[in-house]
């Protein structure tokens, strides 16, 4: 794809189908067979359901909200509203009540495409959402007022008139660990920049298997876009319960994971290998994921060297990028062929970064508008200039790798001015068995890290190494560590910490471990 | 069908097999993480020729609550 010709996600659609055609872009189960829809077949149904909204939506501009799964229907409903230079507005699945109607509210949604497991609360969304006038189903109902395949049905494709680049395409709300979420604001040329800014990462014969939520922006550029730009089939991951047989069934050679489900592979495929002991651990490896795969990218949180380097050995690159909602997302990016261990990838192509004070800042094309009817959080964010200060901590090495040391709005400051960031501490606690989680925060002043064991290890070898182990590891890390960052307090606690939608664990929480 | 599951059960997670009653929950007793448990119902799914929904699954506790939701899936 000539990249110098797409400057919106209307012309992406239009470039990709031009090129594309008749290859599967989407691949959902359909029983035991795929349904497959074109790019040119998702160019036709985008622009049948445009002509749809603009006859129901009553004005020129609005602005569209969009939950459910992954799906045909829901990139029709994206890129059906946004392709005519409307707004859409991608909510998360697990939202509900009065919750989800606050976010609907605040982003001035009229139109509201849902999953049909939604329409059951269709009625206190009416209630608590006025502004609303029409609602679309995804799958067929009968109790809907409209759906979409009766509206594909129904209308002919319209034109559709071109779109500045600067026109906002979507607003997504970030689901920060703390506060209230905040409308960022994506324009057509931000989304578009973060989707050229790389080149030759895949091509016309990867396929994807997608199965991070959509209304992620990292999945939505890195697994949607950039197989509309490169030409690949993305299959849909149905549930979270069928991950392996997905894999198993649609081959991928791509994939995008959150560290977490990374992590839970690698050790099936560990335990497998000890049962198997004649077995290579690449065969099982290529067994459980299909056969083809060529890589991992991982993002979304922090990716443990070990883990890394397992993947390594089994001849699966993993590597981890960078980014946030407010950059379209990627500020830095995995490279599979420079297998550095600890950073973040190296910067992306037209994105500048500088540290300030300690804080990495941004700046490029892929930089957000601001945030929704939000303009003191703006100022918060941005600078005058265009920079933006992305609030995590960190360093750029000669190689131009980026390396995350932690958030800034996290850091401890102690009694004597040092600042500590927590996360540099927590990280000294990855690829421990018989640890599932650390919090590490300050207690009146003292360093503390609160433990949760893991059960396993716990049943199997009693709390009290566990707890031993624990005083051993903190006993290293202080070595590694000035006084002033040492760890002095420990707890244990018996019960998960509260956790975000995404499951990170909130900061903001009372202490529930025991002193030990 | 119980007996199906716990084999099941063997294979995700380091138990003894009479620690698996039908009262032990997955996640406390059992110790299964999130992910395990999720693809544990993505097998018991083509184990039984039933379909799981992803928001009914969020009720399930305990091994009895998988055998009793997957009894009603089979009728």
């Amino acid at each position: 794809m000539d990249k110098t010709k797409v400057k919106t996600l209307q012309e992406l659609i239009v470039t990709a189908a031009a090129e594309y055609g008749d290859k599967a872009f989407i691949r959902e189960k359909n029983g035991e067979n795929d349904a497959d829809t074109s790019f040119s077949q998702l160019y036709e149904n985008c622009r049948r359901l445009s002509a749809f909204l603009a006859e129901h939506s009553g004005d020129e501009h609005f602005h569209a909200a969009v939950i459910g799964a992954t799906s045909a229907a829901y990139l029709t409903a994206y890129f059906g509203t946004s392709g005519a230079g409307n707004v859409i507005v991608p909510l998360d699945a697990q939202l509900m009540g009065e919750d989800l109607c606050d976010h609907l509210r605040r982003a001035d949604v009229s139109v509201f495409f849902y999953d049909k497991r939604f329409g059951a609360q269709l009625d206190e969304i009416k209630a608590g959402c006025p502004k609303i006038t029409t609602y679309i189903c995804l799958q067929d109902d009968d109790t809907a007022e409209f759906t979409l395949s009766a509206v594909l049905a129904k209308y002919e494709p319209m034109e559709w008139k071109p779109i500045d680049p600067k026109a906002i395409a979507a607003i997504l709300y970030t689901s920060g660990t703390t506060g209230k979420s905040k409308g960022v604001m994506l324009s057509h040329g931000n989304l578009i920049d973060n989707t050229m800014c790389q080149d030759n990462e895949s091509d016309p014969s990867d396929v994807l298997l997608t199965v991070l939520p959509i209304h992620h922006v990292y999945c939505f550029t890195c697994d949607i876009l950039l197989s509309l730009r490169y030409g690949c089939t993305v299959c849909v991951n149905d549930s979270m319960l069928r991950i392996p047989q997905n894999l198993k069934r649609f081959k991928p050679t791509i994939i995008l994971l959150v560290p977490m489900i990374a992590e839970t592979i690698y050790k099936k495929i560990r335990a497998a290998s000890e049962q198997m002991p004649g077995v290579p651990m690449k065969a099982i490896a290529a067994d459980v994921f299909g056969g083809r795969l060529k890589g991992i990218y991982s993002g979304g949180a922090y990716l443990a060297p070990e883990l890394a380097t397992g993947y390594r050995e089994l001849g699966i690159p993993i590597a981890q990028g960078y980014g946030m909602t407010e950059c379209s997302p990627r500020i830095s990016t995995a490279n599979w062929n420079d297998p550095s261990v600890g950073d973040v990838g190296t910067i992306v192509n037209g994105c500048e970064v500088k540290i300030v004070e300690g804080e990495i800042w941004a700046k490029s094309p892929s930089v957000m508008q601001g945030y929704y009817k939000n303009p003191e959080a703006t100022a918060e964010s941005l600078t005058d200039d265009g920079w933006l200060m992305t609030g995590d901590l960190g360093y750029v090495d000669e190689k131009q790798h980026l390396f995350i040391t932690g958030r800034k709005k996290n850091l401890i400051i102690l009694s004597n001015g040092e600042n500590v960031s927590p996360e540099e501490l927590e990280n000294k606690f990855t690829g421990l068995d018989w640890l599932a989680d650390v919090l590490v925060y300050a207690e009146d002043g003292i360093i503390t890290v609160e433990a949760l064991f893991s059960p396993e290890f716990v049943q199997s070898h009693g709390p009290e190494e566990a707890v031993r182990l624990f005083r051993e590891q903190v006993e290293k890390i202080n070595k590694t560590v000035t006084s002033a960052k040492a760890i002095r307090g420990l707890r244990v606690r018996k019960v998960d910490f509260d956790r975000t939608t995404s499951k990170k664990i909130k900061r903001q929480q009372s202490s529930q471990g025991d002193k030990i | 069908m119980f007996e199906q599951i716990k084999e099941l059960i063997l294979q995700y997670v380091e138990v003894k097999p009479e620690d698996i009653v039908p009262e032990a929950r997955f996640i406390e007793d059992l110790h299964f993480n999130s992910y395990d448990f999720m693809s544990l119902l993505g097998e018991l799914e083509e184990t039984f020729g039933v379909t799981v929904d992803e928001q009914e699954v969020l009720e399930i506790r305990t091994v009895g609550d998988a055998v009793a939701y997957l009894e009603k899936l089979k009728k």
